[in-house]
């Protein structure tokens, strides 16, 4: 089932490729608005399940950060094969794997962090998340699951009310967090921090005020420690977690667009066919 | 065991404070055990059961601090020392476990906790 939720958009010899990667527990549907702005801005897009997502709730439990780790920057390196550009953008946990790519591989021509989650912060995380240090490092975490509760990461209404009907039937994404999965996702979270600093490729880091997963201090984080002469921090006033399915999902596709294009050497379309 | 009610009142609190929390975390690791496999999908009673369970283990840890502090101030080291090792076993079982051999890890908990109960009440 994983991958018949991968995707790609391609046009006939574009040079010019942005991969994507979904959030904790998600998948690639998710993406999917994004990808196709991406796309019709003459970019290719793809989009992998990461391991352990899209299939049972059990094997998300079985997966270490490691994992999603070595078959992202795997799906990098075939696409630097095959492009002149490749630009790494994520949602949530999907882009502290961006920047992690982006420190390994220096040649990422720019990084796309929507949402980046290096803190559990934001403010529907329970009172009881004082508790969370024990449950994680005891065997407690492969016992827990943080149920997925409204406003499923949402600022629009009626998106939330289809998104929590959606998840209820497990086809777009699980509808619980399991700690385990936490676990790895704030191991790799701590693993960015402490290299942070050897990002060096362009970043553009947007972030809601009201991020109900996690609060503006990730992105602030991300911007204040890459090495990156070229970083840009936008802040949205009116959206949550999933800012690319909520309210100021055109605004962010825009603003994502505009900064990939200002990065890119490569000729869209329009100037291919002008060309020949 | 009627010995060991009727004296209570006689024992340590924070020494009652390790045997009861450590009963009720053999009793609550028993019960996940057998219940994650038949009742995987039951998130809802999971996330309380492990919010309860965080709790208890946090009584436990407070329980084991205490009388090991006290057993430092009074002179009893040996006694600190063999509570601090079992202050630090869940923490090192939880470092090596894997979802894959979650079963016989749950059962190694469950067998520490066993061993640190009859320290416990060896005390008494």
């Amino acid at each position: 089932m994983s991958q018949e939720l991968d995707f790609q958009f391609k046009h006939e010899n574009c040079k010019r490729a942005v991969l994507l990667f979904h959030g904790m527990t998600g998948s690639p549907f998710e993406m999917k608005k994004i990808g196709k702005a991406l796309f019709d801005a003459d970019f290719d897009v793809y989009c992998y399940c990461l391991p352990g997502h899209g299939t049972s709730p059990i094997s998300i439990k079985a997966v270490r950060w490691q994992d999603w780790y070595l078959e992202s920057s795997a799906h990098y390196r075939e696409l630097s094969k095959n492009y002149d550009e490749v630009f790494l953008g994520g949602l949530c946990m999907g882009a502290v794997l961006a920047l992690c790519i982006a420190m390994e591989y220096k040649d990422v021509k720019g990084i796309l962090g929507l949402s980046t989650t290096l803190y559990l912060d934001g403010w529907t995380i329970p009172w009881y998340n004082f508790l969370m240090p024990i449950g994680l490092h005891t065997i407690l975490r492969y016992y827990y699951s943080f149920p997925e509760r409204e406003p499923y990461g949402l600022k629009n209404e009626a998106l939330r009310r289809k998104i929590a009907a959606l998840q209820k039937k497990n086809t777009v994404a699980l509808d619980n967090y399991p700690m385990s999965c936490i676990y790895e996702l704030l191991k790799m979270s701590r693993f960015a921090r402490h290299n942070m600093s050897k990002v060096l490729s362009p970043v553009l880091l947007i972030h809601s005020k009201e991020d109900d997963l996690t609060s503006p201090k990730s992105a602030e984080f991300v911007y204040k420690h890459v090495s990156s002469e070229n970083k840009e921090y936008i802040q949205l006033e009116n959206s949550y977690h999933l800012v690319v399915m909520d309210n100021e999902r055109d605004f962010v596709f825009e603003k994502c667009i505009s900064f990939l294009n200002t990065l890119s050497n490569s000729k869209n379309s329009k100037e291919r066919e002008f060309a020949v | 065991m009627i010995g060991f009610f009727k004296n209570i009142g006689s024992y340590p609190a924070s020494l009652l404070l390790i045997i009861f929390s450590n009963i009720l975390l053999i009793i609550g690791f028993g019960i996940g055990k057998l219940a994650m496999w038949k009742w995987e999908n039951a998130v809802k009673f999971f996330a309380v059961f492990s919010v309860v369970m965080s709790f208890l283990i946090s009584a436990y840890f407070i329980g084991i601090l205490w009388f090991s502090i006290g057993g430092l101030i009074s002179g009893n080291i040996i006694h600190s020392a063999i509570f601090t090792v079992f202050l630090f076993l869940p923490f090192i079982i939880g470092h090596f476990a894997t979802y894959k051999k979650i079963q016989f890890y749950s059962d190694i908990q469950i067998l520490t906790l066993i061993i640190s109960l009859v320290v416990a009440l060896s005390f008494v």
